[in-house]
């Protein structure tokens, strides 16, 4: 298993390069697959789509900054991220929005970035919009949200836990995105328990060459990013409901 | 400056076509491709939708080429791991590899051709709409199919600051770079950090001065959009019309055909 391991990790070299494992490519899942997730996908941005007029109807000026947000989470996924193997790839950014904003909300803005990200970049596409919202778009931001909800309660380190969140979200990210690799290509041709295991366990091996680092990276970029905006003008966090007050000057206090 | 495909929409003479026409046809490609049963009907339609994004669309024929290299990586670790897992049929390729037996089986090479057919099809179908349309035409096209009101004014809105924040970063960048902020591995994550941060604050900003321009301007969370009348010409219809019942008659015909 070790050897076939080692054989992979070399024909995948040009996979190393270009590797982008986040984004199901367009065309790549059978027209079955691709309505499931999307049937699975349209109730939760429906609900957020809810949650936006709602929330855009109490408070007006929230609409310009959602926009302002889902543009910067556009540009930071469009920025390369370094790297250790000396590639580039890039981050999702979702995590940084779930925080900010909730997972429903950031369902949404991630839906309209993904299909940007089809149109403008050629990273995902229309037909795998569905499996690609899935795990980008919901798993991702409710896995980071959970955690950065459940840290604050334990009242850990603030940065501590933003790094977990992003990592952590971005972990689930691609453990979704296997799923539904496997779920489509199972070994043997025939979807079975067994089948898919199998399946499951070679794609999970295979992005792990680049998820597992991208992902502590993007995490270390997240907690850096919180850093310097708390340094520099962190009543947007509190405005934003992101932190407290008091929890502010206390990192404030230790930090200076 | 970047590869923003939007930019060449703009250009191509086949912005001036009916909209609905041409989502007709990338909905078209894009379905035949994914339900396809042979390889055969997605290169064709591969080969109809490079050919019409290059000669009538004015694409530049090298960064086409270039485009179509970028996704290969995710493609063909994708159809590796099909071809050599999930076959259970006669080998048809087997050979030893450190110690390893690889084997590789008529219907797991079958199912990987198709699977990289059907990635390449619907990377030329998408690459014909992001090439030929402007967003700017998808948004009145978007306007007309009833999706919810706040969901298009968000859309718009982002489309509009992703430019201006794509330049922001890009100008933190150089001036990061000329100063060796991407020296080294901790260097270059420090930086990209703070252009995240600092992006992030900017942006922000820029947002709650959106706001009070757009309120001076009496928003009422209603933005109106001008789309323009262009009707479907006959030859249009007729090469359209042509090129899918072609499709659906080579997706008829080599339904139970197999390549090896």
């Amino acid at each position: 298993m070790t050897h076939l391991l080692y054989l992979l990790y070399l024909l995948l070299y040009i996979f190393i390069i270009y590797g982008d494992p986040m984004h199901i490519m367009e065309g790549f899942l059978p027209a079955i697959w691709c309505i499931v997730w999307f049937a699975i996908s349209i109730p939760v941005i429906a609900l957020g789509i809810y949650k936006l007029n709602k929330l855009v109807k109490e408070k007006r000026e929230i609409l310009p900054l959602l926009a302002v947000a889902g543009a910067f989470i556009f540009v930071l996924s469009s920025l390369k991220m370094p790297s250790v193997t000396g590639s580039c790839s890039h981050p999702t950014g979702t995590g940084i929005g779930a925080i900010m904003f909730g997972p429903a909300i950031t369902a949404v803005l991630s839906t309209i970035v993904l299909i940007y990200q089809a149109l403008f970049l050629a990273h995902g596409g229309l037909t795998t919009l569905g499996a690609n919202v899935f795990s980008m778009g919901i798993v991702g931001p409710v896995v980071s949200y959970l955690i950065y909800k459940a840290g604050m309660k334990a009242k850990l380190n603030f940065y501590l836990i933003v790094f977990l969140a992003a990592t952590f979200g971005d972990w689930a990210t691609y453990i979704v995105t296997s799923t539904e690799l496997a779920l489509a290509f199972p070994a043997g041709n025939v979807l079975s328990v067994a089948g898919f295991f199998s399946s499951f366990s070679k794609f999970v091996a295979i992005f792990a060459i680049t998820q597992v680092p991208l992902a502590i990276i993007e995490g270390a970029v997240s907690a850096l990013l919180f850093k310097y905006v708390i340094e520099v003008k962190s009543d947007i966090l509190v405005e934003m409901h992101v932190l407290e007050d008091s929890v502010v000057r206390k990192i404030r206090g230790l930090s200076a | 400056m970047t590869n923003i495909l939007d930019d060449y929409a703009l250009m191509s003479p086949l912005r001036h076509r009916n909209n609905w026409l041409k989502l007709a046809i990338v909905l078209f490609g894009l379905l035949a491709g994914v339900s396809a049963t042979s390889p055969i009907p997605p290169i064709f339609i591969a080969f109809c939708m490079s050919l019409t994004t290059v000669t009538l669309g004015k694409a530049p024929l090298k960064l086409y080429f270039k485009l179509l290299l970028a996704p290969l990586g995710f493609a063909i670790a994708g159809v590796l791991i099909i071809a050599f897992f999930s076959g259970s049929g006669p080998e048809l390729l087997s050979f030893e590899f450190l110690g390893y037996p690889l084997s590789v089986r008529t219907d797991g090479f079958e199912l990987a051709m198709l699977v990289f057919a059907r990635s390449i099809s619907g990377m030329c179908c998408l690459y014909f709409l992001a090439m030929t349309t402007p967003m700017i035409e998808l948004f009145a096209v978007l306007k007309a199919s009833g999706l919810p009101e706040s969901l298009i004014e968000l859309s718009m809105l982002i489309y509009r600051y992703i430019f201006v924040f794509l330049d922001m970063a890009l100008c933190i960048r150089y001036a990061q770079t000329v100063r060796l902020g991407y020296s080294n591995f901790r260097r270059s994550i420090n930086s990209i950090g703070m252009l995240a941060s600092t992006l992030f604050i900017r942006s922000w900003e820029q947002g709650d001065k959106l706001f009070l321009a757009m309120n001076s301007r009496c928003y009422d969370g209603k933005m109106t959009l001008f789309e323009v009348h262009r009707p479907v010409k006959v030859t249009e219809l007729l090469l359209t019309s042509a090129y899918f019942l072609s499709t659906l008659a080579l997706f008829y015909f080599t339904k139970n055909i197999s390549i090896v």
